[in-house]
């Protein structure tokens, strides 16, 4: 069953899956061209003075990208899926409905994680490559919130698309915005390193809110 | 023979407005009930009661013994769901949403679904999305007769489909369920194509039902009569034998379960004068009409 489930969502987001990833791979790559540009033209020193004492944020381009990514995916996974109410074919198939959801949210946060990841990854690499420590450092607690807004934008957009009353839908959607912004503050490179932790428990507190709005569809609201 | 499925005294509401009151239902293993009723007599909100997507105000819906709004995965196994507009996962194409579905059902059996496929002018790597609505419905019904259900739950079955299509679903799905045993529950706004499949009615209307029986028997002592009215000013409309009575000028068109001796008998004893008192023989489709109105 498990196979059947990531088996069909597979299906509706491998495409999207490798695009977005590339993308994101894209968009460091262009960070860390942009910063050989001004190493080699600037010089090093002023460009690390820059970054250390002006809070200039060589990574600002890659802030919405995880956001991006993890929307794109909740619209890919889960639209088809009320299309034609077609979320009554997935509650009928033979397994509880919240394990099911469950497996298909599973599904969507393995492929952000492994598609983060990797970007994640890449971009430390490089910033190991160009800056030392203390600047890396100060870079991952900044960009770790924008990831982490990219599972939460997921998680959130499951909740908000399989909800079945506009109404609720548009509640939803502003209360799902404003606890986005939490992540995007802005601030000085590290600035996030207080916050991080509780930025962390709360995107896994709210990472199994479409269990409610699968409730609400399964008791009726239509 | 026992109940596969059970409603008791259900009752629903849309916020103040009933849907219905008291209604039971029971479907006998090995039958075909098909729920008729206009659009919005609650069809809809039936099957959504069965198949747990709504909970009803008052009352409960078994099937296999089960209240539905707690199915067990075993018992889900054994119902086959066609949706409104057999809805499927349109960004499959037809080998893939055969290998998804054959991973959730134990006795999955393919044959029947690569049966109909055959038939279909697809090519294999075809989303399901650019289908034509009946071969989407085969590959619905293929789907779900592979999974080897106990009892079909068919909402609005031809809704969508042509005629040669809709022949073909009926005859293949009546063939398949009496020659397995299987159970049908099905709504259909095409009436006639009822009278080819189902063995049992039940015909809704707002708030209350308004017939409940095998098609044998409701066909059989259903009846209407038609005749010129002679007598001007009579009302037969009020009548406790008279289900209901279309007019058009002196033309009556009158439904009874009365025989035919019963109604001339009222109307000698009545002193009502009609002519050309004819007994018209009705289809499903007429019968409907009949007991339901034109309106």
């Amino acid at each position: 069953m498990y196979k059947s489930v990531f088996y069909k969502e597979w299906i509706k987001t491998k495409w999207f899956l490798i695009l977005l990833s590339l993308i994101g791979l894209l968009a460091v790559g262009n960070i860390f061209l942009k910063v050989q540009h001004n190493i080699t033209f600037n010089g090093a020193n002023k460009y690390w003075y820059l970054i250390l004492f002006q809070n200039q944020l060589y990574f600002k381009s890659l802030k919405f990208v995880p956001l991006l990514i993890g929307l794109t995916i909740a619209l890919i996974q889960y639209i088809p899926e009320i299309m034609d109410k077609r979320i009554k074919l997935t509650f009928h198939l033979p397994i509880n409905e919240d394990k099911i959801l469950l497996i298909m949210l599973g599904y969507g946060t393995f492929g952000l994680v492994v598609s983060f990841g990797l970007i994640f990854s890449f971009f430390s690499i490089m910033s190991s490559h160009y800056f030392g420590k203390e600047i890396v450092d100060a870079a991952i607690i900044s960009v770790l919130p924008w990831f982490l807004a990219g599972l939460a934008a997921y998680f959130l957009a499951a909740l908000v698309i399989l909800e079945a009353i506009w109404k609720y839908r548009a509640l939803y959607f502003i209360a799902a915005a404003s606890f986005l912004l939490l992540f995007f503050e802005g601030g000085i490179a590290g600035s996030y390193s207080p916050v991080n932790f509780k930025l962390i428990i709360l995107t896994l507190l709210i990472s199994i809110s479409l269990i409610f709005s699968a409730y609400r569809f399964r008791k009726g609201e239509m | 023979m026992s109940n596969v499925i059970e409603c008791k005294n259900l009752t629903h509401y849309y916020g103040k407005k009933l849907v219905y009151e008291n209604l039971n239902i029971n479907v006998k293993e090995g039958s075909i009930l098909g729920l008729l009723g206009k659009n919005g007599a609650g069809k809809t909100t039936t099957i959504n009661i069965l198949h747990g997507f709504l909970q009803p105000r008052e009352g409960e819906c078994l099937i296999f013994g089960e209240n539905t709004q707690n199915l067990s995965p075993i018992t889900k196994s054994r119902i086959g769901f066609l949706i409104e507009g057999h809805v499927q996962y349109a960004f499959m194409d037809i080998h893939q949403i055969e290998k998804f579905y054959s991973g959730f059902y134990p006795k999955w059996n393919n044959e029947p679904y690569w049966e109909l496929m055959s038939k279909l002018k697809v090519t294999p790597k075809q989303k399901i999305s650019t289908m034509s609505c009946g071969q989407k419905s085969q590959v619905a019904l293929g789907l779900i007769l592979a999974q080897e259900p106990d009892l079909l739950i068919l909402d609005d079955f031809s809704m969508g489909l042509d005629p040669g299509y809709r022949r073909l679903f009926i005859d293949y799905l009546r063939t398949y369920a009496k020659a397995e045993n299987k159970t049908i529950f099905a709504t259909s706004h095409i009436v006639q194509d009822m009278e080819r499949l189902i063995d049992d009615v039940l015909i809704m209307d707002y708030n209350r039902v308004l017939a409940q029986s095998s098609i044998g028997d409701f066909m059989g002592n259903f009846k209407q009569f038609n005749f010129k009215l002679n007598s001007p000013g009579i009302d037969l409309s009020k009548e406790d034998f008279v289900v209901n009575l279309e007019t058009t000028g002196k033309e009556i068109e009158l439904f009874t379960y009365e025989s035919e001796s019963f109604v001339k008998d009222f109307l000698k004893k009545n002193n009502i004068s009609v002519d050309n008192f004819t007994e018209i023989k009705m289809g499903l489709e007429d019968a409907f009409i009949g007991l339901t109105g034109k309106y």
